[in-house]
């Protein structure tokens, strides 16, 4: 465990060293990757000023409310989707089948209906995060076992109970799966959407920056962005561990 | 094949009558669609030329006049299909490489596995600039962008496939005498050949997603040049007739995939 | 019908008047006739053995009894009433495997049982207490099902379906997971709990052994349509001793069980491979 962390470990050092070497050295254009001690100064300037606050505040509230839609609108239609077969014959393949075409391509239509502004990413993310919520809270309340369902019923528990005390519990795990891949597809696909066509938020400025030709500036905005995706990922695989070891 | 009455009895609970869910449910399936696609003609036509919305008639007119005849919009389609094809090739390939240098031994797997699952838990729609940064807005930043997404699946599958090997059978293909070349074509790829194939399905979306995210942010060229064009001018029409295009595309290119596997993996069920 | 010693008319616990189960629409190819025409009758603290091979429809007879499935034709009594959904307060279900629920402790079950049966709160955890203790499970009420073992947690099942405190209980081969031993030690339990209790019990088993050990009537069905083929009556009070199943009685009623039962087995045999 210790050698392969320090494994680890030796290649962020090397990597850094690398990339020191090759600024200083000329051998790669200033343009296109600034030195380490520049990216650290324009990362620190960065967080000092409004401008980055506001964008991340933006990208944020965008983030949330999208998934907020993706949860409500999944959970909701994955559920219904599975009181009857005949429902859950019909349309499953449709919500899986249109989950194998990447959202992405729709996402111009987004822009013209709701513009640039955040609105057109909250759509986006949302209709995006849908289909992996949707798909996993159908797996899981379609694997309910039908015994268990058999046992309340046969208890006297009505279909509000049924729910509670059954139906919910089985699919929970499957659910949750959903919840955080769905997650991680908002967070990625409203940045990607901030990038390509966008008037605020990180995404935004990354793009801009990159037209400004403000190479260090776009480091920093970058940089930001990988450690916020690196401390999501980490603690939701910590709480994840967590909840397996019950 | 009887079923018993068991059997039928968990699968069709408290409903008296005997409802074969599969056939009703391609019924409501397509019926649901066919209505779906009237609300959506009438809607549009109700609407008027609001320039938001498009009825599916004349987008399917647009498809025909605007963009399948209109010789450079067929380019820019054509040009993705090339940089999507040119992606996947490199991904799988390159993924498959990177895969077997990490997964060939445990050593390798516990300490850059995890290297390359942090890579690619970093939403790569923020490198997007960079890319374009360092590789012009030409078709090299969307083939490189491409590769770059679609290279994971390729390389988490290959690694995985690796993880169970039996030993005993390298060993044994070593006693005979193989090379390294044989033991990776006679023994470590056929046992792969499963997870490989789920991961070049995946491989594909992925590259799909990446070429045409690039596609979509170089707005001074290809496809990205004419949706901005037909959004700015509140044109519907065309730009649905060119979402639709890129979106059979996308279904082509995933069929083909799906075909090479279903080819390739004959013998396994 | 009965008539007692006053004259007046008993009503049996159950009652199943001509009931037939069918899947699938006529013309339909995939149409099966689960049970034909099923009719007989429970009386009140009688143990009626479900005896048949298996896929002969016993367990979709005792689905229907319990309201769980709506028959094509016909009708169950429970009493007066007719049955046309459960009816908790009646009779208790007892299933195949352990359906407890996985995400509940054992305690948390019983006291989700009690919970819908109306039961008063503070009489939960005693109440368990004494039902695991019928047992001898007392030990693992915060335990969670898939600490135990299968046997253990079937025990705990059976449990729970005579703590409901109903008059009828339902089993679907109950003993069918466990061991050879177990299922001897829990029949004599079974047996035991009956004639102290009284309960109605409806069981559902394709172990001859089993069935006359604990029954005092024997419907043995034929395969598929299921139908009653014939009933056979085990004259012996409860609660039955092991020393039972060594006497010449037993031996002769387990081979008139056996001879009747014989060729709807090579029947259901030679379907299923079908």
């Amino acid at each position: 465990m210790i050698v392969e962390r320090a494994v680890q470990l030796g290649f962020a050092i090397v990597a850094v060293g690398l990339w020191y070497l090759v600024t200083v050295t000329g051998a790669v254009s200033a343009l296109f990757l600034p030195a380490p001690n520049d990216v650290a100064a324009a990362l620190i300037s960065l967080v000092r000023t409004d401008g980055f606050w506001s964008a991340v505040r933006v990208t944020l509230t965008t983030i949330a409310a999208a998934y907020a839609l993706a949860v409500i609108a999944g959970v909701l239609t994955g559920y219904a989707l599975t009181r009857s077969r005949l429902l859950t014959g019909a349309f499953e393949p449709l919500v899986s089948g249109a989950f194998a075409i990447p959202i992405t391509l729709f996402f111009p239509l987004f822009i013209l209906f709701f513009g640039i502004g955040p609105e057109s990413k909250l759509a986006y993310g949302a209709v995006y995060g849908f289909f992996p919520i949707a798909l996993n809270t159908i797996a899981g309340f379609a694997n309910a076992d039908r015994r268990l369902v058999d046992a309340a019923r046969s208890m006297g528990i009505g279909p509000a109970g049924i729910l509670r005390h059954v139906l919910f519990p089985a699919a929970f795990p499957v659910i949750l799966t959903g919840l955080r891949i769905g997650f991680f597809i908002c967070f990625a696909s409203i940045l990607g959407g901030e990038a390509i066509s966008s008037d605020s938020g990180i995404g935004h400025n990354i793009a801009l920056t990159a037209e400004l030709f403000e190479p260090a500036q776009m480091y920093a905005w970058i940089v930001c962005v990988v450690i916020a995706a690196l401390a999501l990922n980490g603690a939701v695989s910590a709480i994840d561990r967590r909840f397996r070891e019950t | 094949m009887s079923i018993t009455g068991a059997e039928l009895a968990r699968a069709f609970p408290v409903r008296r009558r005997f409802f074969a869910a599969g056939d009703g449910g391609t019924l409501l399936r397509w019926a649901t669609l066919a209505l779906l696609l009237c609300f959506w003609e009438a809607g549009a036509r109700i609407a008027g030329n609001t320039g938001l919305i498009a009825a599916p008639t004349s987008v399917v007119r647009a498809l025909f006049a605007q963009v399948l005849s209109d010789a450079d919009v067929r380019g820019a389609l054509f040009s993705a299909v090339l940089e999507i094809s040119a992606a996947y090739a490199l991904a799988v390939t390159g993924g498959l490489l990177i895969g077997l240098a990490v997964g060939w031994t445990r050593f390798g797997r516990n300490s850059m596995f995890p290297i390359v699952l942090l890579f690619y838990a970093i939403p790569q729609a923020v490198l997007l600039p960079l890319f374009t940064l360092g590789f012009g807005i030409g078709p090299a930043a969307k083939i490189a962008f491409g590769c770059s997404h679609g290279i994971f699946p390729v390389i988490v599958n290959t690694v995985a496939g690796m993880r169970n090997i039996n030993p005993l059978y390298v060993s044994a293909a070593r006693a005979m005498g193989a090379s390294r070349r044989d033991i990776i074509r006679n023994v470590i790829l056929p046992h792969m050949v499963g997870s490989f194939f789920a991961g070049l399905r995946l491989a594909m979306t992925m590259t799909l997603l990446g070429v045409i995210l690039a596609e979509l942010y170089v707005s001074t060229g290809g496809i990205g040049f004419y949706t901005r064009q037909f959004a700015d001018n509140f044109d519907p029409a065309p730009l649905f007739a060119l979402v639709l295009s890129l979106a059979m595309i996308a279904i082509a290119m995933n069929t083909l995939v799906r075909v090479a596997e279903r080819r390739y993996t004959r013998w396994k069920n | 019908m009965r008539i007692s010693k006053s004259g007046h008319l008993i009503v049996p616990a159950i009652a199943v008047r001509n009931v037939t189960q069918t899947y699938g629409a006529p013309g339909d190819l995939r149409r099966v006739v689960a049970l034909e025409n099923i009719s007989f009758a429970v009386e009140r603290g009688e143990f009626v053995t479900l005896l048949g091979p298996s896929g002969c429809g016993k367990s979709t007879l005792l689905n229907i009894i319990g309201g769980l499935v709506e028959p094509s034709q016909g009708a169950v009594l429970v009493g007066d009433s007719p049955v046309t959904k459960p009816m908790p307060e009646q009779m208790a279900y007892v299933f195949q495997e352990s359906t407890l629920f996985p995400w509940y402790t054992v305690g948390e079950n019983f006291a989700l049982l009690f919970r819908y049966r109306g039961v008063e709160r503070p009489e939960w955890k005693s109440r368990t207490a004494d039902a695991l203790a019928a047992v001898g499970m007392q030990a693992f009420a915060a335990y969670y099902p898939r600490q135990l073992s299968v046997g253990m947690r079937q025990r705990i099942n059976l449990a729970r379906g005579i703590a409901a405190g109903t008059d009828i209980l339902l089993m679907d081969e109950p003993f069918a997971a466990l061991d050879e031993q177990s299922r001897m030690v829990l029949g004599e339990d079974l047996s035991a709990l009956l004639s102290r209790t009284g309960k109605t019990i409806l069981f559902v088993t394709h172990s001859i052994a089993e069935a006359v050990f604990l029954s005092d009537r024997i419907f043995v069905m034929s395969s598929r349509p299921g139908r009653i083929k014939s009933v056979i009556t085990v004259d012996e009070p409860h609660p039955r001793p092991p020393a039972f199943m060594l006497q010449s009685r037993f031996a002769e009623l387990r081979n008139a069980c056996y001879s009747l039962l014989r060729d709807e087995i090579r029947t259901a045999m030679a379907e299923a491979s079908a």
